[in-house]
């Protein structure tokens, strides 16, 4: 007879939840870092001491802080001293950077994806998010970066899915005029949003993150009370990473725009082309960091 | 009528050829036979592909964007990320390498769209039009064209008989 465990693993609902179980968690100094952030008493020696014990995680961090993006005026040598030239949020968003760059496999399977090619997705929708916030309202709200950053992270789960039987994605795509989600929701019943919010809440990342990695490919449907602005802003954003190339998947541009998300925004194609033309330098140079994040990783 | 070098159809397999890879935002030009120029997910952008095979030089621009209006500062920096500063350098770098404008054959790839843009982040029509603009202005005539869809293409452009691949879709065809 077959065990309950066994069986469930024959759904796409129980091989998801196999696989979720099965996937990295962010390292205890990121939950330490955003408690001391969160605490409007903390310090810099307060954010120093949550990131100081994971030595790997504070020399990517400090790789990150000095790269072009982060535009420090010298070198930073300590995260201290990262906290006072950059501020807490830069630090925590650096410190995120570094670490998700670590949890990501070398290669996404069901998407036939490489992890470079991934991050350089995950890059370019994080500084996309935030130059079109400020493009179109003049300001990068609180967490834009990192929702951008980690929109597509449900792809670490469907992706491993969608391996276990290789050329699936890509064969229901193929020729029939179907879009990356539904062809993922007609082999799996769920997309890489709905999944990749249940991952954010793993990870006990803030609410609008897992609401922007849930909501990202359809914000007009999102339901009240979620920060409409930070989902329209990472909507337009991954439409403008893959239309730009960076880090295309399998699904290429089979994907929608939301029109209202465009408009609500009040953004320009103009604009979009400005900001593409403002942003590429520094995603290729955030994203050349990976390489160093990965060498660690491959050193433990 | 002139083909390709005889020394090249000689070489017994692509192997040892030597990649050139364009990124985005930039421009590359060769007179080295055995190369390969490629150019890696072509979505909005366009990859224009131009050959000499009476000299057997070869060049490729992955542009990003139409007008260089939206950044002069950039368009200063990487003329190549437009189509207005990119493209007339691009011919240019090969005429420096002894091209000659009547034998250039032109060829075109990218320039997508997403799934039901109808006009909001139209980024690929707008590249085609302006390119279709310059070579008009220019009397440069484009021998054929792989442009629009929901496709993300990669080009290679293979200078020794100046056979061009457009893959996409985990599939390769000629142009």
């Amino acid at each position: 007879m077959t065990s309950p465990g066994a069986s469930a693993l024959r759904t796409p609902q129980g091989r998801i939840v196999e696989r979720m179980s099965r996937l990295p968690t962010l390292p205890a100094s990121v939950a330490r870092l955003q408690a001391a952030i969160n605490d409007s008493r903390s310090t810099a020696a307060d954010v120093e001491t949550a990131i100081r014990p994971d030595a790997a995680l504070t020399t990517n961090l400090l790789r990150m802080a000095n790269s072009p993006f982060f535009g420090m005026p010298r070198k930073v040598e300590s995260v201290k001293q990262a906290v006072m030239i950059l501020g807490t949020r830069r630090v925590y968003e650096a410190t995120l950077s570094a670490a998700f760059a670590r949890v990501i496999p070398k290669r996404l399977p069901g998407y036939e994806l490489e992890a470079a090619e991934f991050w350089l997705h995950c890059v370019g929708g994080a500084i996309l998010s935030e130059r079109l916030a400020r493009a179109a309202m003049g300001r990068a709200p609180e967490l834009i970066f990192t929702a951008g950053l980690l929109h597509d992270v449900g792809k670490l789960v469907i992706g491993s899915v969608l391996g276990d039987e290789p050329g699936q994605l890509q064969g229901s795509l193929a020729g029939s005029g179907a879009t990356l989600l539904g062809a993922e929701r007609a082999l799996l019943e769920t997309t890489h949003a709905e999944v990749g919010g249940l991952v954010c809440d793993r990870w006990q990342l803030p609410t609008p993150i897992s609401l922007a990695a849930r909501w990202h490919h359809a914000p007009s449907a999102a339901p009240a009370g979620v920060d409409r602005s930070l989902v329209d802003l990472v909507h337009v954003a991954n439409d403008l990473a893959h239309l730009l190339g960076f880090g295309t998947d399998a699904g290429e541009l089979q994907r929608t725009i939301d029109e209202a998300a465009v408009r609500r925004l009040g953004l320009s194609v103009k604009q979009a082309e400005e900001v593409a033309a403002g942003a590429v330098e520094h995603i290729q140079q955030l994203a050349e960091l990976f390489a160093g994040a990965a060498a660690e990783k491959g050193d433990r | 009528m002139l083909r390709v070098d005889s020394r090249v159809q000689c070489q017994p397999t692509p192997i040892a050829a030597r990649q050139i890879v364009v990124d985005i935002a930039d421009l590359q030009v060769t007179s080295d036979p055995s190369s390969v120029l490629v150019t890696f997910a072509l979505g909005s952008c366009i990859a224009v592909i131009v050959h000499d095979p009476i000299r057997l030089l070869g060049g490729m621009i992955h542009y990003m964007l139409p007008l260089s209006s939206a950044s002069p500062d950039k368009a200063a920096q990487k003329p190549a990320m437009f189509a207005d500063t990119g493209i007339p350098m691009l011919f240019e770098q090969l005429y420096a390498l002894g091209a000659r404008k009547q034998d250039l054959v032109v060829k075109v790839a990218g320039g997508g769209t997403l799934h039901d843009d109808k006009g909001i982040f139209n980024i690929g029509q707008r590249n085609y039009t302006v390119l279709r603009k310059l070579f008009w202005k220019n009397n440069v005539l484009i021998a054929k064209e792989d442009v629009g869809g929901t496709k993300s293409r990669t080009a290679r452009l293979f200078v020794g008989d100046g056979r061009v691949t457009i893959t996409s879709q985990s599939v390769e065809v000629e142009l």
